[in-house]
């Protein structure tokens, strides 16, 4: 009990903190933590919460397995070939410092502001840490047991599925889980940006815009942002978990 | 009789023409067929380096290796390597492991499903892994690893087994108990003509008068041939064999061979 009251002083006397600076402003705008309580409440029980949700979180788990499906591959390839790998690191290198969000004008004139643009947003910003982390998994790859599978006689393409892609498995998921985050703050970002434009469809983001532009409600901004600390937490949870179940030899080492 | 594999005149050395550093110079000797050769020697007389060019992991700057008088040009599927480190999978189970060559590479082409279950099977009892098969490599003490290692290498069937130092991160008695199963496995009861024919590296003089038909003495820098001892104890060896005068007067034979280059390696 004690452990635990000692545990709960810092957030408890912050809230604290938070509602009476709030309440000695007497600023109207200002949102304290019982408004927020409050409006947390009305946006969960309308659904309009959940749904904003679930429609980011669907949008960044279906750009983040199309990044996967490109960035795996094309790292096994990389690590593997000496020369794949120097003929097409410059390109990913300069493309790499260019945020996802600064791409959104491109994907806006080509794709306009639906789902297919922001799932490519996502991709995007999830393709990076996957493919780096793909790479440097199967250049650290053991040497012993590339040897180990040379004398056995693999052929180079049964070697990348049997050897290297195994291997470099705990480092593939290490730039997952990553890329999941970057891609969950991309897709905010984006949803953000795009705003409440004709034809863009939903998303957390764009719930935020709507507080902040049009109903000016400052509780709702500050309900938005906790939901996603909170949805960025569980996805972050859920991959390391999903860490130790598929790869239990990586841990034990 | 034409030797199982025949190292003439083996050159090799690493980096550049200029700067070369020279692992082995002139190194001629043969493998007979079902023979357990030994090669003992300081560090740094380049036998890893010979296992590594017979397995067909690199090539001799110079000079011939042949097998069955064809030269080396790569790995094939008639010659098995066990590594140091064992080199396991370590995604994969003690019977993933055995089986890998099998599943994947060249020893498994043309076998069958059925038959490879079955060889694995009989791989996993000879080493004596039986009820251990779905553990993973990090689950396994250093002797277990070393069986599974042991064990992929005889489900692969090859002809000629090339082990590097095998047994050399094991604790001693664990190491003269394996020692004493990888002699049973190779057939050390059964007629010559059965055996399989081995290469052990090691550093262990013990361990090679122990194990070996005949024990090549590598001196170092470069390494070079300094003798072919002759192990003339009987067969099958055991426990009584470490403790015959004989065996100590091999161990001292061969220590006196390369006992001054070892000082010198060690005090530098």
């Amino acid at each position: 009990m004690k452990w635990l009251a000692i545990r709960l002083m810092s957030p408890v006397g912050l809230l604290v903190l938070w509602e009476v600076l709030v309440r000695l402003s007497g600023s109207p705008r200002a949102p304290s933590p019982s408004t927020v309580f409050v409006a947390a409440g009305e946006l969960i029980a309308s659904g309009e919460l959940l749904a904003g949700l679930s429609t980011s979180i669907v949008r960044v788990l279906a750009g983040f397995v199309v990044a996967c499906l490109v960035a795996v591959p094309l790292g096994l390839v990389m690590g593997a070939v000496r020369s794949v790998e120097r003929n097409l690191d410059p390109v990913v290198e300069s493309f790499r410092p260019v945020a996802a969000i600064a791409i959104l004008p491109l994907v806006i004139l080509w794709l306009g502001t639906g789902n297919t643009a922001a799932i490519a947003i996502v991709a995007y910003a999830a393709f990076f840490p996957v493919l780096v982390n793909t790479i440097s998994g199967v250049k650290n790859v053991e040497p012993s047991l590339l040897r180990a599978a040379h004398t056995m006689g693999l052929s180079p393409l049964t070697r990348l599925h049997a050897v290297l892609l195994p291997a470099a498995m705990p480092s593939i998921l290490v730039g997952m889980r990553i890329a999941l985050g970057v891609a969950w703050t991309a897709i905010i970002a984006a949803e953000l940006a795009v705003g409440a434009k004709s034809g863009s469809s939903g998303g957390i983001g764009q719930m935020m815009f709507v507080f902040y532009a049009y109903s000016i409600q400052l509780s709702g901004i500050v309900v938005c942002m906790a939901a996603v600390g909170v949805v960025a937490f569980c996805l972050d949870r859920l991959v390391s978990l999903c860490l130790t179940f598929i790869t239990p030899w990586s841990n034990a080492r | 009789m034409m030797p199982k594999i025949a190292l003439k005149g083996v050159n090799k050395s690493f980096g550049h023409v200029n700067n070369a550093f020279v692992a082995l110079s002139d190194l001629s000797f043969d493998i007979r067929a079902g023979e357990f050769l030994a090669v003992v020697g300081p560090s740094g007389c380049g036998k890893t380096t010979v296992l590594n060019m017979l397995a067909g992991l690199d090539s001799p700057s110079s000079g011939q290796i042949l097998l069955d008088g064809v030269a080396i040009s790569g790995p094939g599927a008639e010659r098995g390597v066990m590594f140091q480190d064992y080199a396991l999978f370590p995604w994969r189970t003690v019977r993933g492991n055995i089986e890998f060559g099998l599943l994947y590479g060249k020893p498994g082409q043309g076998v069958s499903s059925e038959a490879r279950r079955k060889r694995v099977d009989d791989a996993i009892a000879l080493v004596g892994l039986s009820g251990a098969e779905n553990k993973y490599p990090h689950q396994l003490s250093g002797g277990m690893r070393q069986r599974v290692a042991l064990g992929r290498l005889v489900a692969n069937q090859p002809d000629i087994l090339l082990m590097d130092e095998p047994l050399a991160a094991l604790d001693a008695q664990t190491r003269i108990i394996l020692q004493e199963e990888l002699l049973r496995i190779w057939g050390q009861d059964t007629a010559q003509e059965t055996r399989r024919t081995v290469m052990f590296v090691t550093h262990g003089i013990d361990e090679a008068v122990f194990l070996a038909d005949r024990v090549v003495v590598l001196s170092s820098h470069p390494g070079r041939l300094k003798a072919i001892v002759d192990i003339d104890l009987p067969r099958p060896r055991n426990g009584e064999t470490r403790k015959s005068a004989r065996f100590a007067e091999l161990s001292q034979e061969i220590w006196e061979l390369i006992r001054e280059e070892a000082y010198r390696a060690t005090m530098k």
